[in-house]
């Protein structure tokens, strides 16, 4: 885990570090339990420089939705799409803990995101 | 199964055939979950649709158009109007009053021949009949959606004629469709893989507007994999 990343904080600037518990922890850092997510880019979109991240299981897919399209610096024209299995879209409700469960396999879970200008 | 003809529409598109054959996909797995979905159509018409109807809690406008209260049934639904009168309330809000309510939306998907793409429309009513407004179906957005959509909303949602039963409503626009499906269509073929493009579309689009796909629908209703040559 030597790029694992620490969550995603409200100020995307910040390096990752791994050592920063973020403020949304429920209980002490033993309890603290995360999922390692690899993040993958769609077609043009850009990838990221730091594609692996240590998530808390109870983060919702737009909550990394958001993380993503500010590290990315998205316009607000453009929208990220997030998927599992490379084509299907979680609901943004989803806790990324739950498709971690479905969908990891050697003990992280991989992520497709794609930005787009189009919707509808 | 592969769907050797959606390729030929254009990249992000599918035809006819695969649309209904996605369908039934899709409704054979809905089935095994009883989740609601079955397929529409009228009679003596070969033409039809995936349809299912849920119930969420959502927010109406207690206010009418013509400024006039809506009826007070629609407020005692869940409670406590969500906007309480109080004594920090500035005069002349500008936002009309609203209520947590029950909300039926129905949802149908059809196929657009024009744009080679399956199409959402979508009418939302209160339980006492009165249909959503457009505004309070903007209201309705899921945050993860609004700031695009907003961005360009005569571009999204819409209020058309239902091209089967001519009744209005709402619709994810499908002009740009091939264009955020393309990537991932184009992904899968380059890796021999398939997927169902109703569920791919699906899962993308339908929880802007309160329709959830559950999990399983990831894995269930596309051809198994594991059985592609290296």
């Amino acid at each position: 885990m030597s790029e694992a990343g620490e969550s995603p904080t409200d100020n995307p600037k910040d390096e990752p570090s791994a050592v920063q518990s973020p403020p949304e922890d429920i209980g002490s850092n033993e309890e603290k339990k995360k999922i390692d997510v690899l993040l993958k880019a769609v077609g043009d979109t850009p990838i990221m420089k730091t594609k692996k991240w240590a998530v808390e299981r109870g983060r919702t897919v737009q909550s990394l939705s958001l993380f993503i399209s500010r590290f990315l610096k998205l316009e607000p024209s453009e929208q990220l799409f997030i998927y599992v299995n490379q084509s299907f879209a979680p609901s943004p409700d989803q806790e990324v803990g739950v498709l971690f469960e479905c969908f990891g396999s050697d003990g992280k879970l991989v992520l497709h995101y794609c930005k787009s200008q189009a919707w509808g | 199964m592969q769907m050797s003809g959606a390729w030929d529409v254009g990249l992000g598109g599918l035809d006819e055939d695969a649309f209904l054959q996605c369908c039934e996909l899709f409704l054979q797995h809905a089935r095994s979950l009883d989740d609601g979905w079955s397929w529409g159509r009228l009679n003596g018409s070969d033409e039809g649709f995936l349809k299912k109807t849920v119930l969420v809690t959502g927010k109406i406008n207690t206010e009418a158009p013509d400024g006039t209260s809506r009826p007070a049934e629609d407020l005692d639904m869940l409670g406590e109007d969500v906007q309480d009168g109080g004594p920090d309330d500035a005069e002349g809000t500008p936002a009309p009053p609203s209520a947590a309510a029950v909300i039926r939306y129905e949802y149908h998907v059809l196929y657009s021949r024009s744009f080679q793409t399956p199409t959402l429309y979508f009418r939302a009513s209160t339980l006492d009949g009165r249909s959503l407004s457009l505004e309070e179906i903007w209201d309705g957005v899921h945050s993860n959606y609004r700031q695009r959509l907003l961005h360009a909303p005569w571009d999204s949602i819409t209020q058309q004629e239902h091209p089967l039963l001519g009744q209005p409503f709402f619709v994810l626009h499908p002009c740009r469709t091939q264009q955020f499906m393309s990537p991932v269509l184009e992904a899968a073929r380059n890796q021999n893989r398939s997927l169902n493009y109703i569920v791919s579309w699906l899962s993308t689009v339908g929880p802007a507007v309160g329709l959830h796909i559950p999990l399983s629908y990831a894995t269930a209703s596309s051809e198994p994999s594991g059985l592609d040559p290296d």
